[in-house]
């Protein structure tokens, strides 16, 4: 089970709850930025995910690039320069993508509060 | 659980020629009509087929508005599944996919099962100039005014980011009240959970163990309870995976059957899907199966002939993060309904076990056999397919009751 409520950290909780009560109302590109703060609050609270990586397509890259790249897109400069940025390309965003965002960071944020 | 047959109409070329005989694309055709007739007279619960574009030898299946019209005249009970339409509004006008969608649903007197989805092809994206990073809220504006059309009379119209249309009066109305069960292609963990917020059944291309499967049910359907956001005006709360199937009288027979098919599927679609390689693609050039034959020792035919899949475990430790690639790998070396009557049996009962909805087999691909594939449609309706429907409707349907208990939304489902 992967609910908000479940966050330990109170300040990614709240984030996460912003997000939810934006999609709830169908404001996608307000719960997409709320996930946005929600993940790079995340990396300030575990900094060890920057050095993290995962293998794709052959090569090992940044754990941070599998965050969605579907208009709010991590910035693979930041990324290697250790600042972490995501660049808005639009401002108008589907509830639906709004939802794929809010999954992605749920389940980062539970992950690593669970040491998994 | 239910069970159901998937198609792209795949079409290897032949390895030694440039292009197909001059038969090929009928016979591929007529063998699906042939082979859902049979799976329809043996009791199997859905049909689902794909649109793809361009595509050469991966999928065939670019009209699969009339091959369903074609099955709803030759057969009675199985549900007609688009797995998927492609509704952003450059492949499809959002009223012409409403218009097609009900139709159908008159003429099979209200089998249609309504998946959509948007394709990640570069073929496919570029050919209709679909915009990558928008095709996501395109396949949302236009799939929520679908099931609008559907519903409202007259259609009361729409300004909207990717198609507008004036207050028009969109008929035929669907048979099915208010509209067919939605769907949506789901190749990753994270799709599944939206399509459970938006109230829509989810078509796993994920090639997901049974074990992935338990904890995806559960929260899938808790999605479902407490964060509900219907896309449509009625709910479709299903949980639906691929796999790929072969049934013969030995497990080796049946790897042999098999033959290259699990794999050629799975390195034709990771050929159109990697922008690196599919980009690369000439089209009516290009010689997919050659490649396939020619590049990848390991999942072509050589594995069959050794002795094929892999275990769950060999799988575990092998397989790539990525969930796409974890996918195609799984296609290509899983196996998990390839086998004897008792193989398949012990597999699926694993999938009963954590409550899947609906198990589709992936049967036509590669360069599989039609007879071998009848075969084992005929076998699997004849010796497995009674067992687990018994079961479906005493102990599933009560399970998913239990999981749906104090939704209020309304429910078109048919599972």
């Amino acid at each position: 089970m992967a609910k908000a409520s479940d966050i330990r950290d109170a300040a990614l909780r709240g984030d996460l709850e912003t997000a939810f009560a934006a999609m709830r109302a169908g404001k996608g590109a307000e719960a997409v930025r709320a996930c946005a703060a929600a993940y790079l609050a995340f990396i300030d609270r575990f900094p060890e995910v920057k050095a993290e990586t995962i293998p794709l397509r052959g090569r090992e890259v940044s754990r941070l690039l599998r965050w969605p790249a579907l208009g709010a897109n991590m910035d693979p400069d930041s990324v290697r320069a250790g600042k972490p940025e995501i660049a808005f390309e639009r401002d108008r965003f589907s509830v639906s993508e709004a939802m794929t965002y809010y999954q992605f960071v749920l389940d980062e944020i539970l992950a690593k509060e669970k040491g998994t | 659980m239910k069970f159901g047959l998937f198609y792209e109409l795949q079409l290897p070329k032949p390895a030694d020629r440039d292009q197909w005989g001059p038969d090929a694309e009928r016979r591929i055709y007529h063998d699906m009509l042939e082979q859902v007739a049979l799976a329809d007279s043996l009791g199997f619960d859905y049909v689902f087929e794909v649109e793809h574009h361009f595509l050469e030898e991966y999928s065939h299946s670019s009209a699969p508005e009339l091959m369903m019209a074609a099955l709803s005249q030759r057969t009675k009970r199985i549900r007609l599944g688009h797995g998927i339409v492609l509704t952003p509004p450059a492949y499809n006008h959002p009223a012409r996919v409403a218009e097609r969608i009900a139709a159908l649903d008159i003429l099979s007197d209200g089998r249609v099962e309504f998946g959509s989805g948007e394709s990640a092809s570069d073929m496919e994206l570029g050919g209709f100039r679909v915009e990558r990073r928008m095709k996501k809220a395109m396949w949302e504006e236009a799939t929520r005014e679908i099931a609008n059309m559907m519903v409202q009379t007259p259609y009361e119209g729409f300004e909207g980011e990717f198609f507008t249309m004036p207050t028009r009066n969109v008929v035929p109305k669907p048979l099915q009240k208010p509209h067919p069960p939605l769907w949506v292609a789901a190749s990753r963990r994270e799709t599944t959970m939206v399509a459970a917020r938006l109230g829509m059944g989810s078509l796993g291309f994920g090639f997901e163990t049974p074990e992935e499967l338990g904890e995806r049910a559960l929260e899938y359907y808790r999605l479902v309870r407490e964060e509900l956001m219907p896309i449509g005006h009625a709910i479709n709360p299903a949980l639906a995976v691929l796999n790929t199937f072969m049934m013969a009288d030995t497990d080796e027979e049946a790897m042999r059957r098999s033959a290259n098919g699990p794999a050629f599927f799975s390195y034709s679609l990771g050929y159109y899907y990697n922008p690196a390689v599919g980009g690369r693609h000439q089209p009516g050039g290009s010689n997919v199966y050659r490649d396939f034959l020619n590049r990848s020792e390991e999942t072509s035919t050589v594995q069959a002939q050794r002795g094929g899949f892999l275990t769950a475990a060999e799988i575990a430790s092998g397989e790539p993060n990525d969930e796409i690639q974890k996918a195609l790998y799984r296609a290509a070396r899983s196996g998990n309904a390839i086998g004897t009557t008792e193989t398949l049996r012990r597999t699926l009962l694993k999938y009963e076990a954590q409550n899947l909805d609906v198990m589709i087999f992936v049967a036509q691909c590669g360069d599989r056999k039609h007879e071998h594939i009848m075969e084992s449609i005929e076998r699997f309706g004849k010796e497995l397919l009674p067992e687990f429907k018994e079961r479906h409707e005493t102990k599933h349907k009560a399970w998913r009751a239990d999981q749906l208990k104090g939704v209020d939304a309304v429910i078109n489902s048919s599972v």
